[in-house]
Parts: structure tokens; sequence; C-alpha cells
């Protein structure tokens, strides 16, 4: 049962949270690789997922890429990745692989949030002699931004629970004391180490979901959040 | 592919124990999902979303290790990952279906009532049925992501498809990885497309043609 003297214990322990593989490094590591991932995965996903919603061609790939990308294990893509990439490029490949399982939900939030646009408010703007890159930029954009943002809540959960694995093919991040504490049968260090990281996925979550209903709130009426 | 025909019958074994922890949560986990989203009080929804939600964020990992810390189960062994994916099946499915049945037309439910219908009977006769297309889209959902999360439960000493990932890991077999990857996606296509049908042959009145005079 819950051991809050040994949990107590294991986090007011100094030596826990210095160092390579103290918890202060573990969830930098951690953070750092999420957000990279999300930031090469948005950098590309993003544009196609709006263009898709501007120019309404290729809704096909949106769709077939959201539901079949559910059915991939995260674990597999991963473990697959570093493997064939090979284990020099570890970072690299894990990266890549996390921006693989970013790409969907991205591709997703951008285009939704586009294509929901009414068509007479996509009217009106034309009407008034915008150009294609103003509407994007002036009504399509900061209209999508609510569902774009929703695309990176959800982005961001299944990147930093996947990252959370990372330790079984030779990285860090805080899944690191969990894979170590059940080896080593050092069970406090397992629950504190689950601990924060359910500290860091659901802050994240709240975090990113305060910016999408600002974003939403400023421009239209609430809409209920989109969860995947 | 050789490596496949050489090992068939472990990686069938390991697709056995796959189905067996993850069939059991996505039934029992929609029949609680469908359950609390009807009897939640209007006033408990959003509260309820939010917990829910924050749940549904935890990294499966994380929640398999934290499980027996509050229940008291082993650390390792299939008991927590089933508690594990009931709860997710129930977190992603209590939104669509508290949705499915907010949008059953308020006059169908009235007409019902007032044929003399009672609060059960329009539950079951006309509540479930119009809700069961949302209700299955979200089972669909929760059915594709729960066979592809049961593979991290081989992290814990769950010897199913995902062992084939740590397995292949080691090796260095692509090949076994690739094969655990395809096998999951192969199960949970299926499911989904079985999961379709059954809401189709259910609700066989959708696709009756009318010719209206």
């Amino acid at each position: 049962m819950l051991d809050f003297g040994g949990l107590g214990a294991w986090l007011s322990n100094p030596e826990n949270w210095a160092g390579r593989y103290g918890l202060w490094n573990l969830v930098a590591e951690h953070l750092c690789l999420t957000f990279l991932a999300i930031v090469i995965a948005a950098i590309v996903a993003v544009p196609i997922g709006v263009a898709i919603g501007h120019f309404g061609r290729g809704e096909f790939l949106v769709v077939g890429l959201g539901s079949f990308s559910r059915a991939i294990p995260t674990m597999g893509l991963l473990f697959a990745l570093v493997l064939v990439m090979g284990i020099q490029f570890r970072e690299l490949s894990v990266v890549l692989a996390l921006s693989a399982i970013a790409f969907p939900p991205l591709l997703a939030g951008a285009y939704s949030g586009v294509t929901t646009i009414p068509a007479w408010i996509r009217d009106s703007a034309t009407a008034q002699g915008m150009t294609t890159g103003q509407l994007v930029r002036h009504v399509e954009l900061p209209l999508a931004s609510a569902s774009i943002i929703g695309g990176f809540r959800i982005a961001y959960i299944q990147v930093v629970s996947t990252v959370v694995l990372a330790p079984l093919v030779g990285l860090g991040g805080v899944g690191f004391g969990i894979i170590q504490g059940l080896a080593l049968r050092n069970f406090p260090q397992v629950t504190a180490s689950s601990l924060v990281i359910i500290v860091i996925t659901v802050t994240g979550d709240r975090v990113i979901g305060l910016f999408q209903r600002l974003a939403g709130a400023r421009l239209s009426p609430p809409t209920p959040l989109e969860k995947s | 592919m050789e490596w496949f025909i050489a090992n068939w019958t472990f990686v069938a074994g390991l697709a056995a124990t796959h189905l067996s922890v993850s069939v059991g949560p996505i039934v029992v986990g929609a029949f609680l999902a469908v359950v609390s989203a009807r009897i939640t009080p209007p006033r408990w929804v959003n509260p309820t979303r939010g917990v829910l939600g924050a749940i549904y964020a935890i990294p499966s990992l994380a929640l398999f290790v934290t499980l027996p810390v509050l229940i008291g189960t082993d650390f390792t062994g299939p008991t927590n990952v089933v508690i594990a994916l009931t709860i997710y099946v129930i977190a992603s499915m209590y939104f669509s279906a508290h949705d499915s049945f907010t949008q059953v037309p308020r006059p169908t439910v009235t007409n019902a009532e007032s044929m003399g219908m009672n609060s059960w009977q329009v539950f079951v006769h006309v509540e479930l049925p119009m809700a069961v297309p949302g209700l299955i889209a979200g089972l669909r959902v929760a059915a594709a992501s729960t066979i592809s999360i049961a593979s991290i439960g081989a992290v814990v000493g769950v010897r199913n498809l995902g062992y084939l990932f740590i397995d292949g890991f080691q090796r260095k077999i692509p090949e076994e990885i690739i094969t655990g990857i395809l096998a999951i996606c192969v199960i949970a296509l299926t499911l989904d497309v079985g999961l379709w049908l059954v809401g189709r042959l259910m609700t066989r009145w959708r696709f009756v043609r009318v010719d209206h005079a």
C-alpha cells in the first residue's frame, strides 16, 4: 500500500535530485525531447493542415492518417526507428520518432480549424478584396487558432507519454526512474518518478488547455474542448 | 516476413495474451462509461469531464506503476494493466457517450413518454438505440487505442505483443519489432471494422431507403 515514509524519504534526499540521473536533469531532458519533437512536427504539419483546409483537397490524408495512427503502437514506432537508424544517432532517431507521433494530431487540429470556418466568413473577406495570403493570415489562422492549439494539446500528451519509454532505448527522461526502480525493486523511486511524470503531463495539458480556451474565447462563442 | 513465418506460433501466443488483457477492459470500460455518462447529473458533467480528462492524460506506464501503490497490487503482472486500461476506456468513452445521449432529440423522448413508456422503457427502446451510432464511434476510438496502449504492459512484465518490441530491440532484430507493430495494427483494424459492422447491424433502420410519395 501507499508507503508515504519511503516516498517522502526518497523525495527529500537531495542525492536523488542532483547529477546526471537526478530528477532535475531528467525532467529537463524529458521536456527538451518533448518540445523539440513537437516543434519539428509542427513546422511541417501545421502549414500542410492549413493548406489542406484552405484548398479543400486531400482531406482523405488527414482522416486516414488520423484513424490509422491510433492503431499504431507508439512504443513500437519508437523502438523500430531507433534500431533501424542506428544506436549512434540515438537522440536524432528518438526525436524523429516522437515527431512522427506528434504529426497526425497537429495536422488534424490545423485542418479542422480551417475547414470548419463558415463559408460566408471567407466569402466576405474575399469580397472585401483580401488576397489569399491576407485571407489565410488575417482570417483563417486567427479563427483556427483554438483548434490548432487543441492539436498541440493532444500532441503534447502523446509525446510526453512516449518519452517515458525513452530509457528503454538508452536515453534519459523521468521514465528512467520507473525502469531503473522496477529493475532494482526500488519502489519509492518508481512511485516518485511516476508522480513527477503525472504532474508534468497534467500540468502541461491544463496550461495548453488554458491557452486554447483563451484563443477560442477571444474570437468566437465558447466551444467544447476537443479530445482525441 | 521470414521472421514471422519462423516464429508464428510464438507471435500467436503473444497475440492471445494481448487480446486477453485488452478485450476485458474494452467491454467493462465501455459498459461503465455508458452507465456513468447516462446517470451523471447535469451539474456534475463538467467536473467529471475535467477529472477524466486529467486521468486520460496520464502516461500509461506511470499509471501502471502508480496503481500498485494505491490499491496494493503487485508492481508487475497483468492486474494493474487490466485496471489501468479499463480506466482509460472509461475516460476516453465518457465524453462521446455523454454527447450521444444529449444529442437524442427531445421530441422523440417526449413522444415515447406520451405513448405511456416509463423511463426505463424510454431508455432501452428509444435513447439507447438512438445513441448507438455515437456510442459505437466512441468505442471504436477507445478500442483501437486500448489495443495499442496494451503493448506498454510488456514493460511491467505482461508477455503480450509489446514483448516483441523489447526483445527485438535487445536482440537487434528489426523484423521482430515490425512484426509486433503490424500484428497490433491488424488486431486494432479488425476490431475497428467489426465494431463498425456491429453498429450498422444494430441500427438497420438508418439504412432503409424510404421513397416518399
